[in-house]
């Protein structure tokens, strides 16, 4: 990335988009002393276009488009070793989630949230991931993007790292998928469910056309 | 009961308001009031002769200044009326200057009723106040320093000098603490050793003082000015007295290794030893856990000194005061796993590389690999390891360590030239004369400055490797080092609690032990006569630990060297008659000058008069000698007598903050309404919720209670239970269906007189909103204001 020069306060946009990451991720952002500790720790950096300590930098100056439009915030694995590392007690993790939420909120799409999409649902809907069938659908609606994985996909096949069998296909499902549901719905993605219902309605119509 | 009235015009200052004349008039209406003047400037030497004849004259038993603040003339009074053979404690002020002409310009017929009002409260109280002698109590001339790290050795060396017997207590078998242990020291990298270890035989040598090293204190009685304490000296198992100090006739023979405490872990001596060689006294020692009793040591002995039947020994005796230098401990870095220390031989402390650099160390200053005995070729410093981190519940700066690192890593650069030396920081602090200019002269000699924290060291291929982000130019980076030194920090000594505990000490979040006043009374303790120096009370570095040894040495002389101690009549007493002895003045106490037994005894030497235990007593059985119940209940009383304002205030201001605020709203002239009437209190915690209902009781509309800003109590935490009880208080009124927002709490610090202004203010238009006292019970169709007896 190139620096530029940009004004130093941030647009009321910025600051809206500044205090809806802190309500999400904790006020506790607010005393970052920009260490590191968290972009050393993450097992993804290397593939980062930003780390996650300049990340949290961003979000505190109001830097909206430059937040979200990092790749880092799709990187981010969950792993929690910034949240369990970091000196001052703020989850790192969380400002990440904070920014994918904010991301879809927005209505921003990109074939990594896309790909969380289908994931999400699939987990919401069997409790757990067929990799044939998120692959298919990942395909359709992604296709330069999954063209891209599949050689990755290829060779994981051997390794018994994906299951490519009848069953697998069928998607299978665990016991209790109603609460898997309500797990979902406690934790507020009913916006995105209904989000991608429209959106699956739409390229239906489009596909009929 | 015959009281004078004096009423100030202060030139204009009170006259260009107020009508002093008429004021004179009112106060002569007052009962017992027997004679009542307005002077021009009461505070000159006419007024004081007119105050001094008519005391004479007129046989007054007790005095009133209406003038200016008492925080600025009641010494003078209260000088002026035993002059004339009163006692001065027979005075009360009443502040027309600056709590009413100076903030009422605008209004002066309210203002004129507002000084009425504070006259009366004034002539109410002085009706009631009784003379107080301040008595005087002889102290023991000693001084017990507890630690004799450098802070502790320096406050013995100045007591003694001054004349004062020092017992000088130190647990391990020799004084000089870290300091001892370090190699040059910043800022002007000197031998540490070499400017303790005078100060460290000049303590041995001194005839004023009593050193006892290896010893531990098991108990401490009494309180300022007659301390009693009692512990051991544990047993060395060598006669101090025949022991001289070869120490390679005995530990040469001595079989059995154990790791060197005094070297960290890197290097090892023997069963019997002696700590370090320039050891204060020069005994040796024996560890019993080491030992096997072979006898061979006590076979080489050239002068029989070892003895292995030697007791430990009680010791015994009285001070009147108590310096605790017990200074810190080393965090564990174990603690910190990533970083691998105790699994990485060549993962070390900072302390540890004092050692490795120290001529007189376990390498003869090389600065080598634990894991192979090869100079180090890289070397990387971790700053920050344990302290600015939450995740190990040390939030605080260790302060020295950013100036150790900046020390030792020019060290090895200047022995080393070839050596790759970096220091990993997320922030340097060099602030302190000089110490800029060292980090400086760091960066000359090549030291390499990287900033970001470093996740973790692993071993890739039996090389050590540190993972960080380069935070000023971005991206993960990994780097080999032969040598990794962690900049542990400083935390508080746990081998100190048994101190604190028996001090009755309190302790900040940090855990290190608290000061009086976090700016303002560096050294002293909450008790009285207990001081604290050096890294007890946090970390800092040795100029500073010095400093507060010299300063805690000169706050014991000013206690100590007249011999005897006046105390401050303005104590809490307990009725035993009432008292049930259920301990809650024991809590509340913040000198921890109450104990119970049976029923409660106030120690008046400790007691610091904030009255926080006579609100809270549930039977009253505690009360204040001046701002008694009884005074202040009366100045309620009359404050409430006429109320010509709507609404109607009463005030509660503490005398250290907000009474001062409002004294300084005065002299800044800011105006404010006439509405409240002020009653000076020690601390807000001192207000009994009986004075509040009181004042609601007697028809006024709101109550307001100031105190010092939370964290920011004279008295430590009195503020604090204030707020509890007005939080309970509101409780009830609620419950009976008075609107809990008449009774407001707020803080003020004295430099804030417009907050103080502001609060009353705002506290005036609130009260408007509400109605008169009793409109909400008028709605509920209760016919009385609740209240009654307690
Ligand atoms: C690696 C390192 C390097 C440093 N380098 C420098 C430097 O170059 N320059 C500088 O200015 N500062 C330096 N410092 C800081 C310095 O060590 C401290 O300022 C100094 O030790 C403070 O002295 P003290 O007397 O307060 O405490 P200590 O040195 O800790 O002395 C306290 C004494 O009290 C004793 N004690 C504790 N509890 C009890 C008890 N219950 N009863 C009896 N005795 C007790 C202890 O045994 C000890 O002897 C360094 C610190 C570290 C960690
Ligand atoms: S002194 Fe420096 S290294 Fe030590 S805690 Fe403070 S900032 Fe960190």
């Amino acid at each position: 990335m190139t620096e530029k020069t940009t004004m130093a306060t941030a647009t009321a946009e910025g600051e809206v988009f500044r205090e809806k990451v802190l309500a999400l991720a904790g006020e506790v952002v607010l005393t970052c002393i920009q260490c590191g500790t968290c972009s050393a720790s993450c097992p993804t950096a290397h593939m980062m276009d930003t780390p996650i300590r300049k990340l949290v930098k961003l979000v505190l100056e109001g830097e909206k488009e430059a937040a979200l439009l990092s790749r880092s915030i799709w990187l981010c694995t969950s792993c929690l070793l910034c949240t369990v590392r970091c000196p001052r007690n703020i989850r790192p993790m969380a400002v990440v989630a904070a920014l994918k939420s904010i991301y879809e909120d927005e209505g921003m799409k990109c074939k990594d949230s896309v790909f969380e999409g289908i994931f999400a649902r699939q987990i919401r809907n069997y409790g757990r991931i067929s990799e044939v069938l998120l692959s298919a659908e990942y395909m359709i609606r992604s296709p330069s993007s999954a063209v891209q994985i599949m050689s990755f996909g290829a060779e994981l096949v051997p390794k018994g790292k994906i299951e490519l069998g009848f069953e697998a296909a069928k998607g299978e499902r665990i016991e209790g998928t109603e609460e898997m549901k309500r797990i979902f719905d406690l934790v507020g993605d009913e916006k995105r469910a209904e989000a991608e219902k429209a959106e699956a309605v739409g390229e239906a119509e489009e596909a009929t056309k | 009961m015959r009281i004078g009235v004096y009423v100030c015009h202060c030139g204009l200052n009170i006259a260009g308001v107020l009508e002093p004349s008429s004021l004179t008039e009112f106060a002569k209406t007052l009962p017992d009031v027997e004679v009542a003047r307005d002077l021009q400037f009461t505070c000159s030497d006419t007024g004081q002769e007119t105050i001094k004849e008519d005391i004479v004259e007129h046989k007054l038993d007790s005095v009133v200044v209406a003038a200016c603040s008492p925080r600025l003339h009641e010494p003078t009074f209260r000088r002026v009326i035993s002059e004339a053979g009163l006692n001065p404690f027979m005075l009360e002020m009443a502040n027309i200057r600056e709590q009413c002409s100076w903030v009422h310009m605008d209004e002066p017929p309210q203002a004129q009723e507002k000084a009425k009002d504070l006259i009366r409260m004034a002539v109410a109280k002085a009706a009631l106040l009784n003379p107080l002698q301040g008595e005087t109590m002889p102290v023991s001339r000693g001084v017990l320093i507890v630690g004799g790290g450098v802070a502790g050795i320096q406050a013995a060396l100045d007591l003694a000098d001054s004349g004062l017997h020092v017992y000088l207590v130190e647990r391990k078998p020799t004084i000089g603490g870290y300091m001892a242990l370090l190699t040059d020291v910043f800022p002007t990298n000197d031998c540490s050793i070499c400017v303790l270890a005078p100060k460290m035989t000049d303590v041995y040598n001194h005839p004023l003082i009593t050193l006892m090293t290896y010893a531990e204190i098991l108990n401490i009685e009494g309180s300022v000015g007659r301390f009693t304490v009692s512990g051991v000296k544990k047993a060395r198992f060598v006669d101090e007295k025949l022991c001289k100090g070869c120490i390679n006739e005995c530990a040469g023979v001595c079989p059995v290794e154990v790791p060197d405490e005094y070297e960290f872990g890197l290097g090892k001596r023997k069963a019997i030893y002696m700590p370090i060689p320039q050891s204060v006294p020069l005994i040796a020692c024996v560890d019993p856990e080491a030992c096997i009793g072979c006898g061979l040591c006590s076979e080489a002995c050239p002068v029989d000194a070892v003895k292995y039947d030697q007791r430990q020994e009680e010791f015994r005796f009285d001070v009147g005061a108590i310096i605790v230098a017990t200074g810190w401990q080393s965090f564990d870095p174990a603690r910190k796993e990533e970083y691998g220390y105790g699994r990485f031989r060549d993962v070390i402390t900072g302390l540890q590389v004092e050692r490795l650099l120290n001529a007189a160390g376990p390498t003869g200053g090389e600065v080598v690999r634990p894991s192979t005995g090869e100079v180090a070729k890289s070397v990387a410093f971790l700053q920050c390891v344990g302290s600015r981190d939450e995740t190990v519940g040390n939030q605080y700066c260790s302060r020295v360590c950013c100036m150790y690192a900046l020390k030792n890593a020019p060290l090895i650069k200047e022995k080393y030239p070839d050596a790759e030396v970096s220091i990993h920081y997320i922030d340097l602090r060099a602030g302190g004369e000089g110490y800029e200019e060292f980090y400086m002269r760091a960066q000359r000699l090549g030291v390499n400055f990287i900033r970001g924290r470093v996740s973790e060291v692993e071993k890739v291929d039996g090389h050590l490797r540190v993972n960080y982000e380069d935070t000023l130019l971005g991206g993960f980076r990994s780097k080999p080092y032969d040598l990794v030194v962690l900049s542990a920090g400083l935390e508080a000594n746990k081998e100190a609690d048994v101190i604190g505990n028996l001090l009755g000490l309190s302790k900040r979040p940090d855990r290190f032990f608290e000061i009086a006043h976090p700016k303002m009374r560096p050294v002293e303790a909450h008790i009285d006569g207990v001081f604290i120096a050096g890294c007890a009370s946090g970390p800092k570095e040795i100029q500073v630990s010095i400093a507060q040894g010299e300063a805690a040495a000169a706050k014991s002389m000013r206690l100590l060297l007249r011999g005897e101690l006046t105390l401050d009549p303005v104590v809490a007493m307990v009725d035993t008659e009432k008292c049930i002895g259920c301990k809650l003045c024991v809590e509340t106490c913040p000198s921890k000058a109450i104990s119970v037994d049976k029923t409660a005894l106030v120690d008046e030497a400790a007691c610091k008069g904030c009255g926080t235990c006579a609100a809270a007593c549930p039977v009253d059985a505690i009360d204040m000698r001046l701002f008694s119940d009884e005074q202040i209940l009366a100045q309620v009383r009359a404050a409430t007598a006429v109320k010509g304002q709507y609404p109607f205030i009463v005030g509660f201001l503490c005398n250290w903050c907000s009474y001062a605020g409002a004294d300084l709203a005065g002299t800044s002239r800011i105006q404010y309404p006439t509405n409240m009437r002020a009653i000076r209190v020690m601390c807000a915690g001192r207000v009994d919720p009986a004075f509040v209902i009181e004042a609601l009781k007697g028809g006024a509309d709101g109550v307001l209670i100031s105190g010092c800003r939370l964290g920011e109590c004279h008295y430590s935490k009195g503020n604090y239970q204030a707020y509890q009880r007005v939080q309970v208080l509101r409780g009830v009124l609620e419950k009976v269906g008075i609107n809990p927002g008449r009774v407001k709490i707020v803080w003020c610090a004295a430099s804030e007189g417009e907050i103080l202004a502001k609060e009353v203010r705002t506290f005036v238009r609130e009260l408007k909103e509400m109605g008169p006292v009793g409109t909400e019970l008028r709605v509920l169709g209760v016919p009385e204001p609740p209240g009654g007896d307690r």
